[in-house]
């Protein structure tokens, strides 16, 4: 890869990080986080994600912990999206919903022995757009209408961390999260007798802050085998509409653990479990523990499986929704290793009271290293 | 890989169409937050509100865009009249400054644009009279009394000129129906004998109209203030040509003056909110809502709920429209109206119901335009051509005061899971 050529796709990895403001960057959505704060995401890369999270630990470029920069060798770029399809299977209704998203990016290298890193993902995701039908009496008449509650945005991880070297076996890893975001919120009332009744559109602008401290840690052990514990305490998130506080909620605890077996060069095995402290959060809300794992085959052009389960902190009526999935991806290097590009697809299924979630996905990563 | 990633970012494009909308399985995965719709009255709303009009109207006989004829015995009887300009009595044979006087009259039409009239009414006719050239707009109905009675010149039955073949009878007075516009014009052939050019007056001539029919005689005649439609003479006269052959010339005239002389006199204003008539009166009252709709997205519905007070009389043809104006400034009577931000309701002759002014997009406007006076105007539709008006009570009938009904929306929670 010629210099000219390097620069142009480092370019190419900031723009896309220019246009993605941490305001929207996303990860999959869930009716199931409609009653609650939002859908939790996911800090993964495409080929974490390609296997079912289980690397992520492990994976320098998903940034999930500090102490895995360590294995970033040199200064890395990397971003992705995703588009998802999911069909939504009501009880009395079926429907289908789309979206297209940049769920992070993240930029990290080694800095005078400290392994430095940045970027963003989702923390929670609040983009949905309900419709209902209902009627009311007005003036001693039945007025039917249509309600359409809507909310595009969400609360990004904005991850600054370092990570160090503690002898040839041991890693740890600090990080702070800023957790800043906003949400265009609407509510709308449409009439059907809209000559007599005027549409009602509001709309407000809702800002989120909050912060995190995190800690991780990685272990060698031997060349085959690695674990990886992280622990991360987040605060809570005000909301905000315009400059008056609204809201106030705790924000969970998380704790971290997982396992890597590389037998070969070529071949690479992981699991993970993470237990998430929801219920602080909300009253309704569940403490959610998540597993994973996945392998990798190949090098050069790797390919990726995984499978994953756990559950969801929000669901109807304080009942906790679960979901599994499986994934499969690959990759491939060019340019003497100076880029890569990674593809993914996901099928995922959540499963709650009274809700169905079928959710296909397909991710598409480019990282590169000048 | 190189020759695949074009094709990669051609499918990540293609994908970016979100579809996020769906319905709603509430409330277990709906948002907590609701639209919550309010519908209250305001009976303190309108404060400060008056009546003007009398007895010099906003629009009045001499300046309103029709003249009203009608004969309804025991409720109104209204007379147009008009007067023309000066002929002028010397006319150039051709392109040059020589003038050969007139010498006689070939024929008169009279052109009149009848704009409305009851479809019930049958056997409509329409007498002219010749008015004293003194009529102006102070002249009474009672002072044409006499002038009505013996100055006849002729009378047209218009309904049985329209049965005609070619609506044209055996004096040449003919009708034209325009049922695109939904009016009817009226010919009426008239001679020297009818309207002989007196030399003093240089042939001003001033006419007045008269309406009869088997019932519902009410007629609207358009006025020269109506552009177009306006009472025309057309004189053809013989031009003396030096011993050749007699020259024609036309010479048309419009009125200088025009305007109806009717019985009985309009009634004075009382403490009611008067709108219509004439002269043609209006209402103006202030309004004062609270802060709660101050946010114009949260407004669905605005009623402005009048009780009538009398009852408008009339036919059924009266029946009128009421315009509610906003102001552009706060004048009292002489507040200038926006003619862009209006709500219209309909009154039918003789109610007493309740009249209904959907005034939504009024408040969106004064809501919107912090600056703009909260005073609303009532006036009727096609102001001056109508002897109907209603009365309102006014705020100062505690029992019967105008109120404003709402219906609006509170804030949403946002920012609240």
């Amino acid at each position: 890869m010629t210099r000219r050529v390097r620069i142009g796709l480092t370019l190419a990895v900031l723009g896309v990080l220019a246009g993605v403001t941490p305001g929207v960057a996303y990860a999959q959505e869930s009716q199931f986080g409609i009653t609650g704060l939002g859908t939790p995401g996911r800090t993964e890369s495409v080929r974490a994600r390609s296997t079912g999270g289980a690397f992520a630990q492990f994976d320098s470029l998903s940034f999930l912990t500090e102490a895995s920069l360590v294995n970033i060798g040199s200064l890395t770029a990397t971003a992705s999206i995703n588009t998802s399809n999911r069909d939504l299977e009501y009880p009395a209704f079926n429907t289908w919903l789309r979206t297209t998203r940049f769920p992070s990016f993240t930029l990290a290298g080694p800095v005078a022995g400290v392994f430095l890193g940045g970027g963003f993902s989702n923390y929670l995701d609040r983009t949905y757009s309900v419709v209902t039908r209902d009627s009311m009496i007005l003036r001693g008449t039945m007025q039917p209408y249509y309600d359409q509650i809507t909310s595009d945005g969400g609360v990004s991880d904005v991850h600054l961390g370092a990570g160090f070297r503690l002898g040839r076996a041991l890693s740890i890893g600090f990080g702070v999260h800023l957790l800043p975001g906003s949400t265009k919120e609407s509510a709308t009332r449409l009439f059907d007798d809209s000559a007599t009744y005027s549409a009602v559109h509001q709309i407000a602008q809702v800002r989120y802050e909050g912060y995190g401290l995190q800690a991780s840690a990685l272990l060698n052990l031997g060349r085959a085998l690695s674990i990886s514990v992280y622990g991360r305490d987040d605060s809570h998130l005000n909301q905000y509409v315009g400059d008056t506080l609204t809201n106030t909620t705790e924000l969970p605890k998380t704790v971290g653990a997982a396992l890597m077996w590389r037998p070969s060069g070529k071949f690479r095995l992981a699991g993970s479990a993470t237990l998430s402290t929801w219920s602080e959060a909300f009253s309704t809300a569940s403490n959610t523990v998540n597993w994973s794992a996945g392998l990798e085959i190949g090098r050069t052009s790797p390919v990726r499986l995984g499978v994953r389960g756990g559950q969801l902190p929000f669901g109807p009526n304080g009942t906790t929704p679960t979901e599994w999935g499986a994934s499969l991806g690959t990759g491939r290097q060019f340019a003497h290793g100076h880029g890569a590009l990674d593809l993914g697809v996901e099928r995922l299924e959540r499963t709650g009271e009274g809700l169905t979630e079928q959710v296909w996905s397909v991710f598409f990563g480019l990282s590169v290293r000048p | 890989m190189g020759r695949a990633l074009p094709w990669l970012a051609a499918l990540a494009f293609a994908a970016c169409t979100d579809k996020i909308a769906a319905p709603g399985d509430c409330p277990a995965f709906c948002p907590s937050g609701t639209l919550s719709v309010v519908d209250t009255v305001l009976p303190m709303a309108v404060y400060n509100d008056s009546a003007f009009g009398r007895p010099i109207g906003y629009v009045n006989p001499f300046n309103s865009l029709t003249l009203l004829a009608e004969a309804l015995p025991g409720l109104r009887d209204s007379r147009p009249i008009f007067r023309t300009t000066k002929l002028l009595l010397r006319l150039p044979l051709s392109t040059d400054t020589t003038t050969s006087p007139v010498i006689g009259i070939d024929s008169i039409y009279l052109r009149l644009a009848i704009l409305r009239r009851d479809t019930a009414a049958h056997h409509l006719a329409i007498s002219l009279y010749k008015m004293p050239l003194s009529i102006d707009s102070n002249t009474t109905f009672a002072q044409l009394v006499g002038p009505f009675t013996d100055s006849l010149i002729r009378s047209v039955n218009v309904d049985s000129l329209i049965a005609l073949p070619g609506r044209r009878n055996a004096t040449g007075d003919s009708v034209l129906v325009d049922s695109l516009n939904q009016r009817i014009i009226l010919l009426m052939r008239l001679d020297s004998a009818d309207l002989p050019i007196d030399t003093p007056d240089s042939g001003a001539v001033a006419l007045g109209i008269r309406v009869a029919a088997d019932t519902l005689a009410s007629i609207a005649i358009g006025s020269s203030e109506n552009v177009g439609t306006g009472p025309l003479l057309s004189w053809y006269l013989r031009v003396d040509s030096l011993g050749r052959a007699t020259a024609h010339r036309l010479q048309t005239r419009s009125p200088a003056f025009d305007g109806f002389v009717y019985d009985p006199p309009a009634p004075a204003l009382d403490g009611n909110l008067t709108v219509g008539g004439v002269p043609s009166a209006r209402s103006i009252l202030r309004v004062v809502f609270p802060r709660i709709i101050s946010d114009s997205s949260r407004l669905i519905r605005a009623t402005l709920e009048l009780v009538p007070a009398v009852a408008p009389q009339g036919i059924k043809a009266d029946s009128f429209g009421i315009a509610a104006h906003a102001t552009v400034t706060d004048f009292g009577a002489k507040s200038p109206i926006d003619l862009n931000h209006v709500d219209t309701t309909g009154v039918q002759i003789g109610m007493t119901d309740t009249v209904k002014v959907e005034v939504t997009r009024l408040m969106r406007f004064w809501i919107g335009d912090s600056l703009a006076p909260n005073t609303m105007v009532l006036r009727q539709t096609g102001e001056g051509g109508n002897f109907a008006e209603i009365r309102f009570y006014s705020s100062r009938d505690p029992a019967h005061r105008p109120l404003l009904r709402l219906t609006y929306s509170n804030p949403f929670p946002f920012g609240k899971p």
